[in-house]
């Protein structure tokens, strides 16, 4: 037996958590592109059409700007003014798995060595619907790093489309179960999860190579055509860098990217990646060789948001590829 | 017990006319409100926008900006650039939606006591009916009209020729081309099939800067039609030097049109500004717009200042909004038109009506055609004593 509900049930349900205060995000259409934004109005919703929004849904859990606490001059003294932020519930509704399974990323390295208190509050304060794909484009590789279009990792819930207006509901967690009691249907059939993209590289193969050629001159010929922002790395949902500055009398972490000239400057002028060439190869090796060496797993989950919103068409996948066909050549 | 609001005006004045004005104001006993904090400047010539936008920033409800009459700077022509600068100011806070009853330009000179004391009576009487300035209330999400990034492909075969005669006869080192995705850089006569010109979104002039390519030597770029005022634009400011870039045109030239400006500028000023604020609340700082522009050359931006800050690096309605006023304003007698920030942000803003604010106040205001002759002046670092001041009072 599985459960079932239509996408209008899917909706009013949506709109039944908005009403009851829950803060709702999910995929919509905004400036000409499909953006993750809080869900005011639940008709907006979108379920189909797409391949990935072009944001990631990390910026609910690690949002873009964030104050970490204020303070005041008082004669000679600093005070700090902390306000906790409230316990607000979210329920992110069909986020990509790709997205998904970069939670429990996220949740490890903000716990690693330091438990980072607001990342974790809003953590427990949020449920995720993850939404299985039936298509694909050619940025996509999750099944080139271990995961695929019905992935659950990381998900409360997994949608995946029928034929139909109707998605198959498979309740991951509790959490997830207590969403959906009561609001689906039980019947005898299963949803056939999309198989996705054919494996584009080995990935053992790039950390392989990483590991072995940090000069190799193909580093600095692929990042030509960078032109050095950060849209690689802000609408990755593995990318979790960020920086500290003080603004108006309070503390403040907004999203770096190792891809801006200004990540690793250093104050007296030296910077140790001087050129975008050094800048990509750590973007690569942060997630396919430090991050595993250390942690076990790949940083990455193939969304392929990188690819497809770089501005000169680079992103990681057409670096990855370039490095496995090197690999593979006879030495 | 109800209040009454007190506006903060900030006056940023010059040294030489207007503050020896204020001066003589004081020690004519003549009474002002004591809502103006002066700002004293060498020159009205130094007042900087990032600094009225700073100020708003950190709680004034109107500016006052002014110097000496024209004819009496002290350093010859400061005033006359001020006004320049405020001729293409306006219009882009225009399409904003800015409140323009809360910015104030006038010249006072150091014999004219009395008016700065009534310039400063009326605007803060003006500025109290309009009530404190506040950024606008956020909508959580915005529905703009945005564009769909177009990959707009072109038929290459013509290029590729030209690539290839250029690379075989040694005219150039390398050619810098669209291919399937993105630039290619072809750099041997048998590798021009690499160009196909299927994903032109970018300005390749942006690239003539960086080292890398300096590097490679003599370089040729293949220009879309709105690409190639860059190159006009790189040699008037000194970057390359005439004729030292081969161009390789794709595509017939189009016609644009201001029709979606105007109809952002037909909505009431208010629904202007909250609709920026929605698109503005989107934006991550990833700066694709800054770095994807071929006239964003500078080493060190400013919005990468932070020794003092000059603009918020957080992406909160405050920092975008001066983040994106920079950008469109240092773009002034400089942007091309060419759209590659327009394609290159990832959350879809609409930056193009931005500069085409711009585009069209230098285009009315000076007659400057920004892709025409490299010799021409820039019209934001020049000025002319016909200039128009309407907005002086």
């Amino acid at each position: 037996m599985s459960e079932f509900i239509t996408s209008d049930n899917l909706r009013q349900l949506a709109a039944e958590w908005i009403a009851q205060g829950i803060r709702v995000a999910g995929p919509q259409r905004a400036g000409g592109r499909v953006l993750y934004l809080p869900l005011n109005d639940a008709a907006n919703l979108l379920l189909d059409g797409f391949i990935h929004p072009a944001n990631s849904a990390k910026e609910f859990l690690l949002p873009k700007t964030e104050t970490l606490y204020g303070y005041r001059v008082e004669g000679h003294d600093i005070k700090l003014v902390e306000e906790a932020e409230a316990e607000t519930p979210q329920i992110l509704l069909a986020v990509r798995p790709c997205d998904v399974a970069a939670f429990p990323f996220l949740d490890h390295i903000f716990n690693w060595d330091y438990a980072d208190e607001p990342y974790n509050q809003r953590r427990r304060n949020t449920a995720i619907v993850a939404l299985s794909c039936s298509t694909h484009d050619a940025n996509c590789f999750c099944t080139s790093v271990g995961l695929g279009p019905a992935s659950e990792r990381g998900a409360d819930v997994l949608l995946v489309p029928l034929t139909g207006d109707t998605l198959e509901v498979r309740c991951v967690t509790e959490k997830g179960r207590s969403l959906f009691a009561g609001k689906t249907k039980s019947d005898n059939v299963a949803a056939m999860s999309a198989a996705g993209p054919a494996p584009r590289f080995a990935a053992e193969a790039v950390r392989k190579f990483s590991a072995a050629n940090f000069e190799h001159p193909l580093w600095a010929e692929h990042a030509l055509a960078c032109v050095g922002c950060g849209a690689c790395a802000h609408t990755c949902p593995t990318c979790h860098c960020f920086d500290i500055v003080d603004e108006h009398s309070a503390r403040v972490r907004n999203w770096d990217s190792c891809q801006f000239s200004l990540f690793t400057l250093h104050a007296i002028g030296h910077n140790p990646r001087p050129d975008q060439g050094s800048r990509q190869r750590q973007r690569i090796l942060h997630k396919f060789s430090i991050y595993p060496d250390k942690f076990g797993e790949i940083l990455c989950t193939g969304c392929g948001n990188c690819t497809r919103n770089c501005p000169a068409g680079l992103g990681v996948l057409p670096l990855l590829i370039a490095i496995e066909h090197e690999e593979h050549l006879p030495a | 017990m109800s209040e009454v609001f007190e506006p903060r005006i900030v006056a940023f004045v010059c040294n030489w006319c207007t503050y020896l004005g204020a001066d003589l104001a004081g020690t004519t006993r003549l009474e002002y409100p004591a809502n103006v904090r002066i700002v004293r400047l060498p020159c009205s010539g130094r007042i900087d926008f990032n600094l009225l936008i700073k100020a708003f920033e950190i709680g004034a409800d109107a500016i006052l900006v002014s110097g000496c009459h024209p004819g009496d700077c002290h350093y010859n022509t400061g005033n006359y650039h001020a006004r320049r600068r405020w001729m293409v100011f306006r219009p882009l806070l225009e399409v904003l939606g800015f409140d323009m009853r809360r910015l104030h330009f006038t010249w006072i000179s150091a014999a004219e006591s009395r008016k700065f004391q009534q310039t400063v009576k009326q605007v803060v009487e003006e500025t109290r009916q309009l009530g404190p300035y506040q950024y606008p209330t956020l909508p959580t999400a915005s529905s703009g009209p945005g564009r769909e990034p177009q990959k707009n492909h072109f038929d290459p075969e013509t290029a590729r020729q030209r690539a290839r005669a250029l690379l075989e006869a040694k005219e150039v080192d390398v050619v810098i081309g669209y291919g399937s995705s993105g630039p290619v850089f072809v750099r041997r006569p048998e590798d021009v099939d690499r160009i196909t010109c299927e994903d032109t979104r970018l300005n390749l002039a942006t690239y003539l800067g960086r080292k890398e390519v300096r590097a490679m030597g003599r370089v040729a770029i293949l220009t879309k039609p709105m690409d190639a005022g860059a190159l006009v634009v790189l040699e008037r400011e000194s970057q390359i030097e005439s004729g030292a870039v081969k161009t390789i045109p794709i595509g017939e030239p189009g016609t644009g049109t201001f029709a979606d400006l105007d109809a952002l500028l037909a909505l009431p000023p208010d629904e202007r500004m909250a609709w920026w604020a929605g698109e503005f609340s989107r934006c991550t700082r990833c700066y694709a717009c800054r770095q994807v522009c071929p006239m964003c050359y500078c080493e060190r931006c400013v919005a990468d200042k932070n020794r003092p800050v000059v603009i918020d690096t957080s992406p909160t309605p405050v920092g975008n909004f001066a983040w994106h006023v920079t950008r469109a304003f240092h773009l002034a007698g400089r942007c091309v038109g060419c759209g590659a920030c327009n394609h290159a942000c990832p959350v879809g803003i609409d930056l193009r009506l931005l500069n085409m604010a711009v585009h069209r106040a230098v285009d009315q205001n000076f007659g400057f055609n920004v892709g025409a002759d490299p010799k021409t002046e820039s019209p934001i670092g020049s000025w002319a004593p016909a200039d128009h001041e309407e907005f002086i009072r």
